[in-house]
């Protein structure tokens, strides 16, 4: 379900240490999203969206300090290139790639 | 079980099984593409494999060239060939090598003759090869006897959580039924690499993989060149994908979690049953055309954001998981799994979905790409012209 039972906007992190989870539909500024462990269904802490985010984008599940590398599938997946705030929408604006 | 469903398939010389019957025009080169889309037009059940290649290549592109016709002429989906070039020396090494296989081949050369008398003749012979080809029945075979590759497009974040871990379920229990998998795209694992590396059956195949892996990235920086804006694509990142690294980590998912048993160049038939490596572009009809070269006779192709890609002798399966995709793009696609990515089923159920699109493919029920016209037989080329 896109929601849980609770209403809250559902998320999915591929790997428990994950920094970022992806959400699963269009979500505003101010939403409290749940979420799980794709593979276990285990779930996530909560969090607060700071941000607009569209569906299929990245949400931090935690404070990432510029030039820290950012956590998905539980291996690096690049840089980031400002301070991102829990709940702030991640994608080309403020990670990228360690390769290039 | 994979290896208990049973299929129907074309049984070729030599043993490999076809899931397709195609009688095939193949031009040697660009300039005899005209001849052979002639031929197809009056010979019902037959199908030219147009290109705009095949002169005045050298070197390994154009040993790449010669491999990819011969291959592709030899794909147990082909039951026969007609093949047409300009003159008769590279016309005859072509139809010699599929000749090899032992189907049927027919072969003309136009210099000398023109189009219109070498138009008649393969007309001739394709009228006979596709009367033959038709008596040929379908014999019983299994899943795990046809050769599978495959291949993400358009991906999105979606692909990576849903429609490739699915896929890779599958790879997995064709594997393990003694199965053929083929996955290439060797850009798209940059960040992923040392995964695959990991996998390796042996330390010869990791080192010959981490070679391939380097070649490519030598390359770029020779030139001072990187992927930024190619990988990951405008698509991908209007998909929610952000690095090249992300991207790769996605793809993996779908190359399942056994051994990688062989690391293969471009076109190369697989001799390993299990998860082979091929090192390709990450084109998608570059990829799927590869790959059929090298025996593959169905593709099964992951998408996100939606991408139409076919091949005109490899029914290319297409599977998402996006839910504004498999609506958008309903006519393109084959395998609708977005209620996986919504938590409504299982990564199990979402592979028994695919194994029975596989199922109906084998059977001749025709993908979306099948149906819509999609040929695109999209040869590799590594050197410009001499």
């Amino acid at each position: 379900m896109t929601y849980d039972e609770g209403g809250k906007v559902r998320m999915l992190v591929h790997d428990e240490g994950d920094d970022v989870a992806i959400v699963l539909i269009d979500i505003a500024a101010g939403t409290d999203c749940t979420g799980s462990v794709v593979r276990t269904g285990a779930p996530i802490a909560p969090v607060r969206a700071v941000d607009d985010i569209p569906f299929g984008n990245k949400i931090a599940l935690r404070k990432i300090p510029a030039q820290a590398q950012v956590i998905e599938y539980g291996a690096p997946i690049g840089v980031a290139t400002q301070d991102i705030a829990p709940g702030a929408h991640v994608h080309v604006h403020n990670l990228r790639s360690g390769r290039w | 079980m994979v290896a208990n469903v049973k299929v129907t398939g074309f049984r070729r010389p030599g043993g490999r099984f076809g899931i397709r019957n195609h009688v095939v025009i193949i031009p040697v080169d660009d300039i005899s593409n005209a001849a052979a889309e002639a031929v197809a037009r009056l010979v019902n059940g037959t199908l030219a494999l147009p290109h705009p290649y095949g002169r005045l290549q050298f070197g390994v592109d154009l040993a790449l060239h010669w491999k990819t016709l011969i291959g592709s002429g030899r794909n147990p989906n082909v039951a026969a060939v007609v093949v047409i070039g300009i003159e008769p020396a590279w016309t005859g090494l072509v139809a010699d090598g599929i000749a090899q296989s032992g189907k049927p081949v027919a072969s003309f050369s136009i210099e000398g003759n023109g189009d219109i008398s070498t138009i008649m003749r393969a007309t001739r012979a394709a009228r006979d090869l596709v009367g033959d080809a038709t008596a040929i029945e379908r014999t019983e075979c299994s899943l795990a006897d046809l050769v599978v590759g495959i291949k993400c497009g358009e991906s999105d974040t979606t692909s990576g959580l849903a429609s490739n871990p699915a896929l890779g379920v599958v790879v997995d229990r064709l594997a393990v039924a003694g199965g053929t998998v083929l996955f290439g795209e060797t850009t798209e694992l940059t960040g992923a690499e040392g995964v695959i590396a990991g996998r390796t059956a042996t330390p010869e195949l990791r080192e010959r993989f981490e070679g391939m892996f380097r070649e490519y990235a030598d390359v770029l920086e020779r030139d001072g060149q990187d992927l930024m804006g190619s990988q990951p694509s405008k698509g991908n990142i209007a998909g929610g994908l952000t690095t090249i690294e992300e991207k790769a980590y996605g793809n993996i998912q779908k190359t399942g979690s056994g051994p990688v048993v062989d690391v293969l160049e471009p076109a190369d038939p697989p001799t390993r049953p299990g998860i082979n490596f091929m090192n390709t572009s990450s084109a998608g009809a570059e990829c799927v055309t590869l790959m059929g070269a090298a025996g593959a006779v169905i593709h099964f192709f992951t998408t996100g954001q939606g991408n139409p890609v076919g091949n005109p002798i490899v029914p290319v399966v297409k599977i998402c998981a996006n839910p504004q995709t498999v609506q958008r793009m309903a006519e393109h696609i084959d395998v609708d799994i977005h209620d996986l990515l919504m938590g409504e089923l299982t990564l199990g159920q979402a592979a028994d979905r695919i194994v029975s699109a596989f199922a109906a493919t084998a059977r001749g029920r025709l993908t979306a790409a099948e149906i819509l016209g999609h040929r695109e037989f999209i040869l590799t080329r590594l050197h410009r012209s001499a």
